[in-house]
């Protein structure tokens, strides 16, 4: 026998849910899966928004982007050819022949006002500039084809921008490989909360089994386990979430520098209801398991 | 051959017990994968409204015989009727919708100790979809008819083994079963302890289900009667039929005998 301060006592440990159920127990193995699955969801948030940030800065640029063709001992007839020739490649929406006082300006510009002799002497080396816009939808070789274009006529282009491009095209593949890579990280947190629930049905085995005695449908029995992985999941994809913030604070200077625009409200919803669709699938390939192994109470 | 007369009831209908069989079973046989014979041709039936003890050695088959009633192992060969479902053939759907009609009394009771006693005694309910603002107010029911309404909220490793017993009644008598297969319910309470659950049981026979009670203590016949199946190696070896504690006794079988 016992008092009712004893039992009080155990009142006080165990709080109950509306309609007097009790929590279900949380453990060492669900601590395991919830840190686990904490830091794989972070990982993935994190290289989320890298990509954001880098995607986001080179489309800054892209809103800018412009190819300008060098044409050494320029004459106006040579110039206007050339123009006309990188109008006709297609991804390109326009090619100006940029006037020599702009060029000037530029200059002047570029050199912060320094000697005036010595911005004479480079104007006169500047080679003819031509600038070409690409069109929205650029194709993925519209570099090299204007590079040929301006070739065949002997001009040249400038490198450094293409490398924008480049960048692009390297964003799109990383793109890729990061869809690939949250499916592998996916299932691997599938796979852990699967097992840690498994641990958990090892544990209740009895309540399991008396539910089965008791006549309980599949569905009675596997509920509890699902909504417990959901919630196990989704509570990881919370915490991994608010774990995105440090670094982003740390590192915000320096994206405003480059103008990245990155948010990480964005993700809130992916990560929570990502890390509650693998709970739940987890919880789902736990009991299966469970059921096809045991169809029949002893 | 049955002396008895009274009548039985069960869903506010009477019902002329004799003629209803609760279980029928004809040459029941049941093999383990292991290869061990626990039930060999086993022929009886038990009606409606009875108190059956199953008695007999260690291994004579009590609680293969328990576990076959409630859908745990499927016989090997044979007939098994239960509240007119054939086990044999039953699917699992079946199974299930006999169990929720069937109420298990354990020798180790089987509470869940990290449940409080109100869950414990709630979890048969909850199986059968009842609403959960109707569960409170089922199990103070249940356990005042047990004497333990004021433990509704303290867990099970809180009360004593007598009062464990105790919630494992209230949990089986929960749903109203028809049929309450109890499977040495008093193995591990002292006489006075045990002789208490018995009345609860009895109490809940006289309340029109069907008890059948699988036990080693037969000094408690003396003072709770009910129809005697003796079992031995697998197989019905005696059946005596009480009706009252004057010791009013019919009897068949190999060896018949007054209790």
């Amino acid at each position: 026998m016992i008092s009712m301060s004893d039992t009080n006592l155990h009142e006080r440990r165990m709080p109950r849910l509306p309609g007097g159920f009790s929590l279900p127990p949380f453990g060492l193995h669900q601590w395991l899966a919830l840190v686990i699955v904490c830091i794989a969801l972070w990982a993935v948030g994190l290289l989320w928004l890298g990509l954001q940030a880098g995607s986001s800065w080179t489309h800054g640029w892209q809103q800018d982007v412009r190819f300008h063709v060098y044409l050494d001992k320029p004459d106006t007839q040579k110039m206007q050819a050339l123009a006309e020739k990188l109008e006709a490649v297609p991804g390109v929406a326009a090619a100006r022949i940029v006037p020599l006082d702009e060029t000037r300006v530029w200059l002047d510009a570029w050199l912060g006002g320094g000697s005036q002799a010595v911005a004479e002497e480079l104007f006169a080396a500047l080679p003819g500039s031509i600038e070409v816009r690409p069109a929205a939808l650029g194709g993925e070789f519209l570099y090299d084809d204007i590079a040929d274009a301006a070739g065949a006529l002997g001009a040249t282009v400038n490198r450094g921008e293409a490398h924008l491009v480049q960048a692009q095209r390297m964003i799109a593949h990383v793109e890729r490989l990061l869809w690939f890579g949250t499916l592998i990280i996916a299932l691997a947190m599938v796979i852990i909360i699967s097992n840690t629930l498994r641990m958990t049905l090892l544990a209740r085995a009895d309540e399991v089994q008396l539910m089965r005695l008791l006549g309980a449908s599949e569905w009675f029995v596997r509920m509890p386990f699902l909504l417990e992985g959901g919630l196990l999941g989704a509570g990881a994809g919370l915490f991994a979430w608010l774990l995105l913030w440090p670094p982003l604070l740390a590192l915000g200077d320096w994206l405003t520098q480059l103008n990245a625009d990155v948010s990480g409200f964005i993700l809130l919803l992916p990560l929570l209801l990502g890390g509650a669709l693998v709970g739940g699938l987890g919880a789902l390939l736990a009991t299966t398991r469970m059921a096809s192994e045991n169809t029949s109470a002893t | 051959m049955l002396s008895c007369t009274r009548r039985y009831w069960h869903d506010n209908r009477h019902v002329d017990g004799y003629r209803c069989p609760m279980i029928q079973m004809q040459r029941l046989m049941l093999r383990y994968p292991t290869g061990k014979t626990a039930l060999s041709g086993m022929t009886m039936n038990i009606e409606k409204g009875r108190f059956a003890y199953l008695t007999g050695e260690s291994g004579a088959g009590k609680s293969s015989l328990l576990r076959c009633l409630y859908g745990g192992v499927r016989p090997s060969s044979g007939k098994l009727t239960v509240q007119g479902v054939d086990l044999r053939s039953a699917g699992q759907g079946q199974v299930r919708k006999l169990r929720r009609d069937i109420g298990i009394i354990f020798q180790d009771h089987r509470l869940l100790f990290s449940r409080t006693v109100f869950e414990n005694v709630a979890l048969p309910l909850r199986v059968q979809g009842w609403k959960p603002d109707r569960l409170v107010a089922r199990a103070e029911k249940v356990l005042e008819f047990v004497g333990l309404k004021d433990r509704l909220w303290s867990f099970p490793e809180a009360l004593s083994g007598g009062e464990q017993q105790r919630v494992a009644i209230a949990r089986a008598m929960s749903t109203k079963p028809a049929l309450i297969l109890a499977d040495e319910p008093t193995g591990n309470l002292d006489i006075g302890t045990a002789r208490h659950v018995m009345d609860y049981l009895m109490e809940l026979n006289r309340q029109g289900s069907t008890v059948i009670m699988a036990t080693h203590d037969l000094h408690l016949l003396d003072t709770h009667p009910g129809d005697i199946f003796r079992l031995h190696a697998g197989a019905l070896a005696e059946e005596l039929h009480l009706v009252r504690p004057g010791m009013q006794v019919s009897g068949s079988g190999p060896h018949d005998q007054h209790v």
